[in-house]
């Protein structure tokens, strides 16, 4: 049976069963993924794979069930209504109708065009530049090569007919290296068409771990560092949930209700934007028109971000916000391509300007380290030292600690260096290097 | 799940370019959720995961491919699509199964239980969460129960069916006042069926995730610095399990990724430290009946009185270091190969007396429940985040403390444990690595670290 016929059939019995509207999240994906070690072909790992997502509207509440098996669709209906009656909830849960969207160009992706022969190739010889680039490299842990092609379709008995394909493509290595005892290992990937870029991708993973020989950590205090981009994204990727109004809603967010108001300082504009070229989409999780919002412009915040619910009940439009965190879940909200605007200092000039203090490279932990609901983080990092405006030495085994809207409001100056931290979901965060004053570092 | 004739095809199939084993894993995964907001259900939710994996070893070489299409024609493509790896001719044929069925019915099934019954948990949780303070603004509750049904079968005859309720419910409480809001919260879980809720008290699920919620609103900062720590028992296993036992597995120590490798019979902690990977302690969230490659789980002692006894290993790792299989392979779904992971992972219970432990500590950290935390196997550079913190003044817990994180490196913080009391339990988490999110148990006594990094973002007190 194809998709469109077990559609008809599963809303056919849906609309015949009392269910006032009804709704298809189809997703269909393949993978594929190589890894190499030692000079061979290590790992290899193909799929295809695909589910359906049901939601119904009975009763004026939805109720969803998901199946990976496309058959018995009236049990499919029958636990969707069950959910549908379970909910208690008078909050309304409007369908998106029929709609048109913006042509949304894919991406280049050189790689999807490649043969498996060739994409096991490009790993082996990105196992064995990495090898040969730096004599203290013992091993490499993974050099892979990954390529995957996405379509979704959502329809609903409403005259919503979206469909969108996608192809991406990831290359990463990480290298261990050893000098003496201490052994540091290190990650560095690209996606997209930078992926045939190798060499910047294995002097980036060698660099960073040759860098975290003889770091140590600083004495406890507080210090002006710099969060270089890498590591901004992630912070700012990890307090994403603060800008979802469904958090907001339920008393979640720090942000609820503070629209108009400086939650930053005037260097920070925060912007989503899903026609970003990184991760360009046509139309979000409920089939909305995508387009492009800032949410805290020049430090005073501007939106949340919304669903068709969310919007609803806030008496808004929806931001093209809705999401699936996987097609087996319910509708929810996340960012699309969110990016803390570039500002005008160079790299230098930001390590220049900071004078005394710390770049801090990398931050690890997040899932844990970071409360988005109270606002505040303390995470493992690492980094330099900055001395007199020149990079000294590495630091390692510190955490850095705070609130998110407090360092947000110390920003003083952001860097011109974009960078994007990788694809979570459907959603892709980037930042440039920001300098930050007076951030409480915990050390020796 | 399927036949054996088929099955049989599709592992001839995948050896057919010359690989030395072949695996078949199917899975028929139904869960059901229940979300609540304040209260009202917001979200009931049922999904139905299936599917199939394949794999082809040749030596220690791998190679997956899965697919949710389970006729007969698709899972030979996907057994093609995996041998395609593997470049030579066939060496050998399936040999005939012995087949076992581990399975254990739920006592109550997940299938004859009706939402309502879902709901009821939450909202008790949700009223004893409210009842406990007016400072509670906003109670979220969400249940999930699994009934998680696989079958694998190999090459070498191997032929292993399991099935794996399981269940649990999480509260969230969070607290506010003038502007600032702080979270507690509790999630235990049981490897069983509804019956579970008989040995799970909502109410005090509930309870607890206010009163961490609510003690962490008047909490000061937690002072930054270098200083002792008690860990109480339950989740604060977190800490083994990030500092020591990811480091431990064949995974990480196969591949020479580890700073444990090469350490087997040395001291590597403490001698009062003694640390157990059990997946068959029955009905608990981290157990299997059998593992993922069709081999039965076992008690594993990993520690003994501080030295490296053993590792966990999964086939291939255990091809890798040629060592027998610890009954560790596991993996999240179809969509995963396998791979040696933990299942319940707790400290052995010690002699110390868990006030004294506190009463000469001097000024320090006790850490009454720990969040999640993480780990680099290779450097065993850790961190976890602490949920709810007490600072200790000379000996006499002072104020509760928020904010805290614990970092240091597994190596050296092993062997400052110098404190392990005597009563153990168990709490429940979900253990993200190479083969996915698994159900794992943490636990351990209330231990003592002699000293350890605490991060926050505090002055002194």
């Amino acid at each position: 049976m194809t998709i469109r016929e077990y559609r008809d059939l599963v809303f056919n019995i849906a609309l015949e069963q009392g269910c006032t509207a009804a709704e298809i999240y189809f997703c269909e994906d393949e993978s594929f993924s190589v890894g190499a070690r030692e000079g061979e072909l290590d790992e290899y790992s193909v799929s295809k794979d695909f589910g359906l997502n049901l939601r119904v509207e009975y009763g004026g509440r939805n109720g969803y069930a998901y199946t990976e098996a496309l058959e018995d669709a009236d049990a499919l209906v029958r636990k969707a209504m069950d959910n549908a009656r379970t909910v208690e909830t008078d909050d309304m849960c409007p369908m998106q109708g029929a709609s048109e969207y913006e042509e949304c160009a894919p991406r280049d992706n050189p790689l999807s065009d490649m043969s498996a022969k060739e994409k096991i190739d490009m790993a082996l010889e990105l196992e064995r530049r990495t090898l040969e680039r730096d004599s203290r490299v013992t091993q490499v842990q993974g050099a892979y090569v990954m390529t995957g092609t996405n379509r979704v379709c959502i329809y609903n008995t409403r005259g919503l007919e979206a469909e969108k394909r996608g192809r991406s493509s990831l290359a990463y290595v990480a290298p261990i290296m050893a000098d003496g005892d201490a052994v540091k290992n290190s990650f560095a990937f690209r996606v997209g068409k930078e992926c045939l870029n190798l060499d910047g991708m294995v002097d980036e993973a060698i660099e960073d771990a040759a860098m975290q020989f003889g770091a140590k950590p600083v004495p406890t205090g507080v210090y002006n560092i710099i969060l270089r981009n890498s590591a901004m994204a992630d912070l700012v990727a990890a307090f994403s949930p603060m800008f979802s109004a469904d958090n907001a809603q339920k008393g979640l967010s720090l942000l609820a209700n503070r629209e108009g108001e400086v939650v930053a300082s005037a260097a920070v504009t925060l912007v989503d934007d899903p026609f970003h070229e990184e991760y360009p989409r046509a139309f979000d999780a409920e089939g909305v028109p995508s387009f492009t919002k800032t949410l805290i412009d020049g430090g005073v915040f501007k939106t949340l971000l919304y669903n068709l619910k969310t919007a609803a009940k806030a008496g808004v439009a929806s931001t093209s916000n809705a999401s699936r965190s996987s097609a087996s879940s319910p509708i929810g909200t996340s960012p699309t391509v969110m990016y803390l605007k570039a500002g005008e200092l160079s790299y230098d000039e930001l390590v220049a300007k900071l004078g005394d203090g710390i770049v801090i490279t990398d931050i690890s932990g997040l899932h844990a380290g970071v409360d988005e609901v109270a606002g505040e983080f303390s995470v493992l990092s690492r980094g330099r030292l900055v001395e007199g405006g020149v990079e000294t030495r590495s630091v390692e085994q510190i955490t850095i600690g705070g609130s998110f809207l407090e360092l947000l409001k110390a920003v003083v100056a952001v860097g011109t260096d974009m960078r994007f931290s990788l694809p979570s979901g459907s959603s892709m965060v980037g930042s440039p290097s920001v300098l930050i004053e007076g951030v409480m570092v915990s050390g020796e | 799940m399927i036949e054996q004739r088929i099955a049989q095809r599709v592992l001839d199939e995948a050896l057919k370019t010359g690989g030395d084993f072949s695996e078949l894993f199917m899975q028929d995964t139904d869960n059901n959720g229940v979300t609540m907001a304040n209260g009202v259900v917001e979200e009931a939710t049922y999904t139905r995961l299936r599917g199939a994996g394949v794999r082809v070893l040749k030596g220690t070489k791998c190679a997956y491919a899965y697919t949710a299409d389970t006729s007969e024609d698709a899972l030979l493509a996907t057994a093609r699509a995996a041998a395609s790896a593997i470049d030579g001719v066939a060496q050998g044929e399936t040999r005939s199964f012995r087949v076992r069925d581990y399975s254990v019915a739920p006592r109550t099934p997940f299938a004859s239980v009706a939402n309502d019954r879902r709901v009821e948990l939450l909202r008790e949780g949700t009223a004893a969460a409210k009842a406990y303070s007016d400072e509670v603004t906003q109670v979220m509750a969400k249940y999930i129960d699994v009934d998680h049904r696989i079958m694998v079968c190999n090459s070498e005859g191997v032929w292993a069916q399991d099935r794996r309720p399981r269940t649990r419910v999480m509260i969230q409480a969070v607290a506010t006042k003038d502007g600032e809001a702080q979270t507690g919260y509790e999630s235990p879980g049981l490897g069983m069926g509804f019956e579970a809720f008989e040995r799970i008290d909502v109410r005090s699920v509930g309870e607890q995730a206010a009163k961490t919620a609510v003690t962490m609103l008047h909490a000061p900062q937690c002072p930054a610095g270098v200083v002792p720590v008690v860990i109480d028992g339950g989740f604060g296993g977190v800490i083994l399990h990030e500092a020591c036992v990811h480091s431990l597995e064949a995974t990480s120590v196969a591949r020479g990724e580890s700073e444990f490798c090469g350490k087997l019979g040395q001291k590597i902690a403490s001698d009062i430290v003694t640390a157990i990977d059990d997946g068959t302690l029955p009905g608990e969230w981290g157990s299997i009946n059998v593992d993922d490659e069709g081999t039965l789980p076992q008690r594993n002692v990993l520690v003994e009185n501080g030295i490296l006894k053993s590792y966990l290993f999964d086939m291939l790792g255990a091809r890798r270091m040629a060592h027998p299989l610890t009954g560790s392979s596991r993996r999240q779904s179809y969509q995963y190969a396998p791979t040696s992971r933990m299942t319940n992972t707790f400290f052995a219970p010690g002699e110390h007396d868990e006030e004294e432990m506190i009463a000469t500590m001097g000024d320090g950290l006790f850490a009454a429940r720990m969040g999640g935390g993480s780990v680099n196997p290779l450097t065993g550079e850790f961190n976890f985040a602490v949920l709810e913190g007490y600072w200790v003044k000379d000996g006499k817990i002072y104020c509760p403390v928020r904010g805290a994180t614990l970092i240091g490196k597994g190596a050296e913080v092993l062997m400052k444990i110098d404190r392990i009391g005597r009563r153990m339990w168990l709490g429940q988490g979900m253990c993200g690595s190479a083969s996915g999110s698994i159900p794992t148990n943490v636990g351990q006594p209330r231990i003592r670290v002699q000293n350890i990094v605490v991060g926050g973002k505090g002055g002194a007190l």
